[in-house]
């Protein structure tokens, strides 16, 4: 397992905070995270770097990143990270992203598709499929929400939320540096997310600008998006697989690092 | 001093077996229309009333897809009220700015009211509730970003020759001329409610308004609310004026406090456990991270927590009891806080008609003559007492 070195650098909305580590691959590897904002010490990632250059960029509003008031949309967010790539001097890469972050990876590429040489996208939203809608994340209970990412009721994180439901009935009682950041991170999902509800309508007619040969995973437990999503994902790109993992809900790479990494290690290549 | 009388139109008749929440997602076919023309047309009686019984005001507010306050637009019920009474000030606390687009509407129908009225209008303006932003499907990461941008223009609106452009970041319009032009001038009073935001509070006082604390918590969140607002005041360079605070407060006298307690305290407990749940969402984005942190700390003491009459009698949540008693504890109270508006929910919850009306005129009879002589004064700085118009 290789660490990833967290930095800042500077980008037009303000600074945001980098995590760098590993080396080798045929492109640097650029990892978007989800709205947890699950970088830090993501053993996925470690061990992606092992064998790979990653770098996972925490987009504003999540942990160190500032630069949330000049974002107002997903629009926004794709020039954002464009200007990301150019900062870390990254004319081509290999993107990796789950849930918001898949559907960022896929702005980003339907826009520019010579900055992506392959592509992952993992339980992705930003799509609107008729009778298959994505479950409400937004005010629901920490310990329902729980259920609907994680498979193993037991997994830590999972723990956590049901821990931090239990205090809510007091929440003076909750240790305010617990909770910013988890409000940051809400709001500013929320900027891209509200309405239209984690997705941009103008996206699915764009899929087919896509050049990377994509691979479009689901996880048979995600209690959030249907596989219905992912299917739309793989017909519109024009160089698309699916493929489903056992035993994994919404937030796979967390739950099953080593299932997905592999995944990700097989459809990227050397 | 000036005594308001505020309603919020709950919806009395949620069955008994419903244990969901009133807000959002109460489902409307709970809702019988019938019972609501009934109700819409009680309680504008009972906003009248208060004229004849001596108040200074009333109040009415918005709020939508909910069982709490049937009222989603107040600018309708205000206009009835404009031309059905006479003396009266008539608060729209408030119209939700962010819920209107283009916001040139508030502008347009709060000029109507004043001039239907004779420029009795007091204009309130909200970010509107976090259940709002759920009900509108209205991105509440732009909540404040709305309302400010949106309060400017309605203030240009009023203040500025028209025809004009506005070019903001959330409105653009080119033609901005409204009429009819309110009648008060430069602008009506302008009121603006809170449960204790920063930013809210640091608004009011740059731009010399007033504030209304929002009711259903322990007295002492009051206590430090307007002392933040007064803080506030001072660091724009004025001390804050008595009638830039208001306290909004439910109220029921009877004629000894074991009565009033009998009678009212059934139909407090209806508004606490059926209409309140479901009201204290707040959507990511409506209220600035430091701000939150201040909420939060009163959140423990928010009325849904209440499990006894004690805890209601000794955080003062509601002011019950015999007219001396009331009396007693609203001076007690209107000293501590430091305001100059009372604004009294008389009818909450369940509370049948009979009730809220013997309650009204015990009120105006016996505990408002005695808080006018001891808090004298009743005229807003700088606002002009309107001369009635015969309707």
């Amino acid at each position: 397992m290789t660490s990833l070195v967290p930095s800042s650098i500077d980008t037009a909305v303000g600074s945001i905070e980098v995590h760098r580590g590993g080396e080798g691959g045929s492109a640097p590897l650029v990892y978007l995270h989800s709205a947890q904002g699950e970088v830090p010490g993501m053993a996925f990632l470690e061990e992606l770097a092992d064998t790979r250059q990653v770098t996972a960029p925490l987009f504003p509003g999540f942990g160190g990143s500032d630069g949330l008031q000049h974002i107002d949309d997903i629009e926004d967010a794709a020039f954002h990270l464009l200007d990301v790539l150019d900062c870390l001097d990254l004319p081509q890469c290999d993107v990796v992203g789950l849930s918001l972050g898949g559907w960022m990876a896929a702005e980003l590429a339907v826009r520019w598709p010579d900055r992506v040489r392959r592509m992952v996208l993992v339980n992705p939203v930003g799509l609107y499929v008729e009778g298959a809608p994505i479950t409400e994340i937004f005010g629901r209970a920490l310990s329902e929400l729980a259920g609907e990412l994680f498979a193993d009721p037991d997994f830590p994180v999972a723990q956590l939320m049901r821990a931090m439901q239990d205090m809510e009935s007091d929440p003076s009682q909750i240790p305010f540096d617990l909770v910013r950041p988890f409000l940051q991170a809400q709001a500013a999902t929320a900027k891209l997310g509200w309405n239209p509800y984690l997705h941009n309508p103008k996206l699915r007619g764009r899929l087919g600008r896509i050049t990377a040969p994509t691979l479009v995973v689901h996880a048979r437990k995600d209690g959030i998006v249907p596989r219905a999503h992912t299917e739309v994902y793989v017909s519109a790109i024009s160089d698309a697989t699916l493929a489903d993992l056992d035993d994994a809900a919404h937030l796979a790479p967390l739950e099953r690092p080593h299932e997905v990494a592999k995944l990700v290690l097989e459809h990227l290549g050397d | 001093m000036r005594f308001f009388s505020f309603h919020l139109m709950p919806y009395p008749d949620l069955p008994p077996d419903y244990a969901g929440p009133a807000w959002v997602t109460c489902p409307n076919d709970l809702f019988d229309p019938r019972l609501g023309g009934e109700l819409y047309n009680r309680y504008i009686d009972e906003l009248v009333e208060a004229e004849k019984l001596g108040f200074d005001g009333v109040c009415v507010n918005e709020h939508h897809q909910n069982a709490y306050g049937i009222m989603p637009s107040p600018n309708l019920i205000a206009s009835i009220l404009a031309r059905l009474t006479s003396r009266v000030r008539i608060a729209v606390v408030g119209n939700a700015l962010p819920l209107y687009d283009p916001p040139t509407r508030v502008a347009e129908e709060f000029a109507m009211i004043d001039c239907i009225s004779g420029g009795r209008l007091i204009a309130g303006m909200v970010v509107g509730g976090g259940p709002e932003y759920y009900s509108f499907s209205l991105n509440p990461a732009h909540a404040r970003e709305r309302f400010a941008e949106a309060h400017d223009l309605i203030l240009r609106v009023w203040t500025e020759p028209g025809p004009f452009e506005f070019i903001g970041k959330h409105y653009k319009l080119r033609y901005v001329n409204s009429w009819p032009r309110p009648i008060q001038q430069p602008h009506p009073e302008i009121w603006i409610p809170g449960v204790g935001s920063l930013e809210t509070l640091e608004f009011v006082a740059k731009h010399r308004y007033a504030y209304m604390g929002i009711p259903y918590f322990h007295i002492s969140v009051f206590e430090r609310m307007f002392a933040m607002m007064r803080d506030a005041c001072r660091k724009e360079g004025y001390e804050a004026d008595p009638l830039q605070l208001g306290w909004l407060v439910p109220i029921f006298v009877a004629e000894t406090d074991a009565e009033a307690r009998r009678r009212y305290e059934e139909h407090f407990w209806y508004f606490v456990r059926r209409l309140l749940p479901g009201i204290n969402i707040s959507p990511p984005g409506y209220t600035s991270v430091r701000s939150v942190e201040n909420i939060m700390r009163n959140t423990g003491t928010f009325a849904l927590n209440l499990d006894t009459w004690d805890e209601v009698v000794e955080g003062q949540y509601a002011i019950v009891g015999s007219p001396e008693t009331v009396t007693e504890m609203l001076a007690a109270n209107i000293d501590r806080l430091g305001v100059g508006n009372l604004l009294g929910l008389f009818q909450l919850g369940t509370l049948p008609a009979a009730d809220t009306k013997q309650s009204l005129e015990l009120f105006a009879r016996d505990v408002m003559p005695k808080l006018r002589a001891s808090f004298p004064g009743t005229v807003a700085s700088g606002t002009e007492v309107p001369t009635p118009t015969p309707a």
